[in-house]
């Protein structure tokens, strides 16, 4: 699987009368199975910047080369009333071309998925009566059907118990171990400590540096504007 | 999927059709002339008794026309309800049902015979949804569901305020009554050719409809969604819409303004399968149908003189619908 290169990459959006705004250019390239944290205050651009990486914003400068990407929204944004499986098969969409179905192949590769994620059980009930853990899961589950090399994941770990943190997190590791590039935007730092490299955005710049170095306590602080040890939300370790 | 499951699957789908069947069967065969099934089989052929080809040269457009405006509207309701995640989409969403009334209300105030006022309720209905979804292309809202549905509100306004303008300056005497008449819907007038001719444009739209089946369902989970699962959102949309719209418009020129089928329809077919368009869509044309054929039928079970349908629609929809509304509440 090819990697990701970014050269001159400004993410932002246009708006008349002074209204938008433009992230700092970017020039990185991400190999296949790295995990990249994006982290930074609200409104610091992350969700700007991992819908331009997943095709969904034009980019205002520079190119980006990528491979075929998937992209998550945060928890509690997909609303759907048919069942799980059916969700989850959608994700071999772009195979169908001429069918007006899905085809038993899809629906056995929805099935496999679920069941590797520990959801099978929820496959025939309507999406929109799981729990946004569950739901969350389910999407991730969908990933693995989607199969796409480079997978945009927007707050996966938003809402969700330690639980289901936990196995969401346990499941992105798996994506990223079958050679997939993960770059998931979080404010749970300590998920950030675990990634292979934490890209911080703010207001001054954008930084890509191994965890331990970018969550050191000087630049949380110049990120965030709060002392902390630790994580600042929840006071878990950092490194 | 194994063959029982698959089974399972297309059931709905078939046993709405075969009800369908034996509906037509029954209205065909019942009225004020009883004809057995059998004799308006070999009529068919071309070897019944007069009474019979008779029967079926009498009842036969009338009942394709129930039949296809009934479906096109059920499956472009369908249709309209998932693309927009709003159970209260009904195919004039877009304005159609109101530019179609301009443009028959505009044909007849000018004197044009019924091929052209049909002619020109098509095209005014697909005038009025193309200007809808033109001006909706203009804004750049986030998701574009907002922006459609605002713009088929005013288009459908403009189209309004167009009519009733036509319906004021109307001779009072002979144009205003047609006027009122064709806007409140009748199967009646339908001739063979002319239901045949609208078959086309709904068979047309809703071929398009069941192709679209799962992206229709991509669709409704948002554009973002659609595009990132690798399908072209946008064109897909409008692929959909428009041929909604073409139903719509389609179904409004054969029989007038026959609302509530395109609102009730799907929802009863929710109730039976679920949201999957795949199954939503042909369930919901099979029930449309079936509604358009006990409201004609209806229509005429009350005296000689005829109800319009637009008007049975909606004293026999409004109480239907709320019925399936709280029953899908209370089952959920």
């Amino acid at each position: 699987m090819s990697g990701l290169l970014l050269e001159g990459l400004v993410a932002g959006r246009t708006a008349r009368g002074g209204k938008g705004f433009r992230l700092p250019p970017l020039d990185q390239r991400v190999a296949p199975g790295e995990v990249v944290a994006v982290i930074g205050p609200n409104g610091a651009g992350k969700t700007t910047l991992l819908k331009t990486l997943a095709g969904l914003l034009p980019p205002l400068a520079g190119s980006i080369e990528r491979p075929r990407a998937a992209w998550l929204p945060p928890p509690g944004a997909v609303a759907a009333g048919f069942s799980v499986l059916h969700l989850t098969a959608l994700g071999r969409s772009h195979l169908r071309r001429w069918s007006s179905g899905l085809a038993p192949a899809d629906l056995a590769a929805a099935r496999a998925a679920l069941d590797r994620l520990d959801v099978g059980h929820l496959a025939d009930r309507p999406f929109d009566r799981l729990s946004s853990g569950q739901q969350q899961l389910v999407l991730i589950a969908r990933l693995f059907v989607q199969d796409a090399p480079l997978c945009l994941l927007d707050e996966p770990l938003a809402l969700l118990d330690p639980a289901h943190a936990r196995a969401v997190e346990a499941a992105i590791r798996i994506l990223a171990g079958e050679g997939r590039i993960v770059i998931a935007s979080t404010h749970h730092l300590p998920f950030a400590a675990r990634a292979d490299r934490v890209l911080a955005l703010g207001p001054d710049g954008a930084e890509m540096d191994a965890p331990g170095r970018a969550l050191a306590p000087d630049r949380i602080r110049a990120l965030f504007g709060v002392e902390a040890d630790g994580c600042p939300c929840c006071g878990g370790p950092l490194s | 999927m194994d063959p029982v499951s698959r089974l399972k699957s297309t059931l709905p789908t078939l046993a709405a059709t075969l009800l369908v069947v034996a509906c037509v069967i029954a209205v065909l065969a019942t009225g004020p002339l009883a004809i057995p099934p059998a004799d308006l089989l070999s009529a068919a052929f071309g070897r019944g008794g007069p009474e019979a080809e008779l029967v079926l040269t009498l009842r036969g457009p009338r009942l394709l026309a129930a039949l296809t405006c009934g479906a096109a509207l059920g499956g472009a309701g369908a249709g309209f309800q998932i693309l927009f995640r709003n159970p209260l989409a009904a195919p004039d969403l877009l304005g159609v049902s109101s530019g179609a009334g301009l443009g028959a209300a505009l044909a007849l105030l000018l004197g044009a015979g019924t091929v052209l006022v049909q002619s020109a309720a098509f095209a005014g209905g697909l005038a009025i949804g193309g200007l809808a979804l033109g001006c909706a292309a203009l804004t750049r809202s986030g998701d574009g569901r907002l922006a459609l549905i605002l713009c088929g509100v005013v288009a459908g306004a403009l189209a309004s305020a167009g009519l009733g303008l036509v319906v004021i300056v109307a001779e009072p005497y002979s144009q205003l009554p047609a006027i009122t008449y064709w806007l409140l819907g009748s199967f009646t007038r339908a001739t063979l050719a002319e239901a045949l001719f609208a078959l086309g444009p709904i068979c047309l739209g809703g071929a398009v409809l069941l192709w679209l089946g799962f992206r229709l369902d991509v669709l409704s989970l948002g554009d973002e969604q659609a595009r990132s699962l690798g399908l072209p959102a946008r064109r897909l949309r409008l692929t959909a819409l428009a041929a909604a719209a073409l139903m719509t418009s389609a179904a409004v020129a054969l029989a007038g303004v026959v609302g509530w089928i395109g609102l009730l329809a799907p929802h009863a077919a929710r109730l039976i399968v679920g949201e999957r368009a795949g199954r939503l869509i042909p369930v919901s044309m099979a029930i449309g149908a079936l509604f358009a054929l006990v409201i004609d039928r209806l229509a005429t079970a009350f005296g000689p003189a005829e109800i319009p349908v637009g008007l049975l629609s909606a004293a026999v929809g409004a109480p239907a619908f709320l019925f399936l509304f709280v029953t899908a509440s209370r089952r959920s």
